[in-house]
């Protein structure tokens, strides 16, 4: 026999449980997806680089654009926890 | 402030005869930038590009005699230490006198070395090829001079069955087995194709007698002594390069001076008996340099300033205070300002380092970067290397104030709550007072990024002014204010509907009709407003209005990447102390002692991760904010960078 009480925080802790899922797998796929993108760019920029030394901080800049992917993920996942 | 420096255009022409002395006072002035003359079709006949003066060779062949020392010696003027100032009429005399000794004692140190390397790589390539010889009991001759017979040498995967008779060794002692094989010269085919059938590969015999092993030691031997005899060679290069880094600068920086100064004419228009020359100078100085060619010329010189037509021919010269003249590196990264437009990197000196402290508020952090950018100070001498450590001085210091504010020192906190919102996550469950205010600092940074962008929009609206003309000038205005009226008309929408902390709540207001409110009402006004605004500059940028939202809530990593790297360092702090050292100092054992020093690795290591991690991600993220979000509202770039015709002298003195 379960009364009202237990099932309620059974609903409570597993709703707990799955925001904490919910929040791995926000900053998860966006990191992959970030990875996916920076993959080409992170190449290309490499190379760029190697021809020429002064393209070097806008090699930088233009490899690190797709983390804003991962960004929104890392605030969609705060934003479940707190 | 907020524009590059005023430039005036002159055009100076004088007789030939005077224009070794305009050359001169020109370079001393080191203010006037030269316009280069391209001879064109449409240039006036008779006008030709001039000769280099007198003297051009000869200069030119010393400096490249120089720079080969310097480059034997590994000297970079650029990192060279500023002593003392050698005069120039010393160091003219010791060219002539000094400079053949140095460079014949340094080409012959840096003959000898390449000699000597070649002949080690020799002696190894040498050794090399005897050691799988070492592995049979057989001196070298005995291998050749055959009439008879037939010698197999090669590496084998494994021994083999030779079906005929034969003199045959096997070895396994060294990498890929070595075996010998020796067969009458009529079974040689056959007995070739049963060791290539199990995987022979032949290798020669080298061209040596005696011992393998003897012989091997020898070569080594060999190397090792010319090793030491290269290494004696770089002492003596370290000597000169000690003694004469001084002198070899001093020359070169003067001897750059002479062929720059001789070279100059290259630049000009000549006719048959004058020159015309097109340049650009500071407004402040225009009048000075004109009074002195004149007088050094004695009138015989002719000066007129020209109009400006046509703004992207300007060069560009950074007028910033002081302390904002290091972000002009970051500046020049993206793209220097044009002429007309605004120079924002005031705008950048001022919230570069509050984003940075924003991402990495923290005492601890901060303080090491401080010291850091301090202490690279000694091994980074060039001028951008220079610029970029005051850039992160000024950053961490910023970085420090917002560790107080926030009460964080590496992922601890300080005495005293978070003075504005606190970031102490709950990790190990040390977290004290109200824990992380997530959402208010989030809302904080949208507030940043709307505001950021605002003004950028706004800057927009002024350069449009400046940069185009006539029509456009209208549509662009227009285009930025549709651009400001979507993203204000979106706020107004979803505060009406929604009520958030710390913006406005309008979700009270009177209700006009079908469930809208009057911002609901106003917001969609503002909206609509706007897309017409943007699309009656160009149609096909509405495809672009999502990045309003991208924007804005790009701004969120200020708080996203801090709390990460405030994250880590608890995490380490957690790991460290909480379970490694902690637990052992109740009662200390012997494995306790090895536990608490792991505990102590980890935590530097972690710091260390934590604070290059920091430093990444502040200044990459802050930067990225600035250039992605914030100039792409404004910005146009592209102007020519502003390089006055002469030097600052660093190491010689007239």
């Amino acid at each position: 026999m379960v009364d009202v009480a237990t099932t309620l925080e059974i609903a409570q802790a597993s709703q707990a449980g799955m925001s904490a899922v919910g929040a791995g797998l926000a900053v998860g796929l966006t990191g992959v997806g970030t990875g996916i993108a920076e993959m080409g760019i992170g190449a290309a920029a490499v190379g760029a680089t190697a021809e020429n030394r002064d393209m070097f901080g806008l090699a930088l800049l233009f490899t690190v654009i797709p983390e804003t992917i991962v960004i929104f993920g890392l605030v969609v996942a705060l934003l479940l926890l707190f | 402030m907020l524009r590059p420096e005023r430039m005036r255009r002159l055009l100076i022409a004088a007789p030939k005869s005077e224009i070794d002395t305009i050359v001169r006072e020109l370079y001393r002035y080191n203010v006037y930038h030269i316009e280069d003359f391209v001879p064109e079709s449409e240039s006036p006949e008779g006008l030709s590009i001039g000769h280099p003066l007198s003297g051009a060779s000869d200069a030119a062949s010393a400096l490249i005699k120089v720079r080969a020392i310097e480059n034997a010696c590994g000297i970079d003027p650029e990192n060279v230490e500023i002593k003392e100032r050698l005069p120039v009429s010393k160091v003219r005399e010791m060219i002539r006198t000094d400079l053949p000794a140095i460079q014949k004692e340094a080409e012959d140190l840096v003959g000898s070395r390449s000699r000597l390397e070649t002949r080690q790589k020799e002696h190894e390539q040498r050794a090399r090829e005897l050691e799988p010889f070492t592995a049979v009991p057989l001196d070298l001759e005995f291998y050749r001079g055959y009439t008879r017979f037939t010698v197999f040498t090669g590496h084998i995967p494994h021994d083999v069955e030779i079906g005929v008779p034969n003199e045959k060794y096997f070895s396994d002692r060294v990498a890929g087995n070595m075996i010998v094989v020796v067969v009458q010269n009529e079974h040689r085919e056959e007995v070739e194709r049963t060791l290539l059938d199990a995987g022979f590969q032949a290798i020669p015999v080298p061209e040596e007698t005696g011992a393998p092993a003897d012989r091997l030691k020898a070569h080594l031997e060999e190397a090792q002594r010319i090793e030491s005899e290269i290494a004696a060679i770089n002492g003596k290069v370290a000597g000169i390069r000690e003694k004469r880094t001084d002198f070899l600068v001093a020359c070169d920086e003067l001897l750059t001076a002479d062929v720059e100064r001789a070279e100059a004419p290259l630049r000009f228009a000549t006719t048959e008996e004058t020159f015309i020359t097109e340049g650009w100078v500071p407004e402040d100085r225009a009048d000075r340099i004109r009074d002195t060619l004149e007088k050094a010329t004695g009138g015989r010189i002719y000066i007129e300033e020209l109009e400006i037509d046509d703004d992207t021919a300007v060069p560009v010269e950074y007028e910033n205070p002081v302390f904002a003249k290091p972000s002009q590196v970051l500046m020049d990264v993206y793209a220097r300002p044009r002429y007309s437009e605004i120079d924002p990197t005031l705008l950048l000196a001022i919230v570069f380092p509050i984003f940075f402290g924003m991402i990495l508020g923290d005492v601890g952090y901060g303080t090491v970067l401080l010291l850091l950018s301090l202490g690279l100070r000694k091994f980074l001498k060039g001028e951008g290397g220079r610029m970029l450590l005051n850039v992160l001085s000024i950053a961490s210091i910023s970085s420090i104030i917002f560790g107080i504010l926030y009460s964080e020192f590496l992922g601890f906190s300080l005495p005293w709550p978070a003075l504005i919102f606190s970031r102490h996550l709950n990790i190990g469950g040390a977290a004290g007072g109200h824990g992380p205010q997530v959402v208010e600092l989030m809302i904080l940074a949208i507030w940043i990024g709307i505001l950021h962008i605002t003004l950028g929009r706004i800057l927009g609206v002024l350069n449009a002014r400046k940069l185009y003309h006539g029509k456009h000038v209208t549509q662009a205005i227009l285009s930025h204010i549709g651009w400001l009226g979507v993203m204000w008309g979106i706020l107004l929408l979803i505060w009406s509907f929604f009520p958030i902390p710390m913006m406005p709540d309008l979700t009270g207001l009177p209700v006009v009709a079908m469930g809208f409110n009057v911002s609901a009402v106003a917001g969609i006004v503002l909206l609509v407003a706007g897309v017409i605004g943007i699309a009656q500059e160009n149609a096909l940028e509405v495809v672009e209005l999502p990045t309003i939202i991208s924007h804005v809530l790009s701004y969120a990593r200020l708080v996203a990447v801090g709390l990460s790297s405030v994250a880590i360092a608890m995490v380490v702090n957690y790991i460290s102390i909480g379970m490694l050292i902690e637990p052992q100092l109740a009662a200390i054992t012997p494995v306790g002692v090895i536990i608490i020093i792991a505990g102590i690795l980890v935590f530097l290591l972690g710091h260390v991760l934590n604070t290059a991690l920091g430093l990444l991600g502040g200044g990459l993220h802050s930067i990225r904010l600035h250039y992605v979000e914030f100039f792409t509202k404004f910005y146009k770039g592209g102007g020519i960078k502003y390089n006055p015709f002469g030097m600052k002298s660093k190491f010689t003195e007239e």
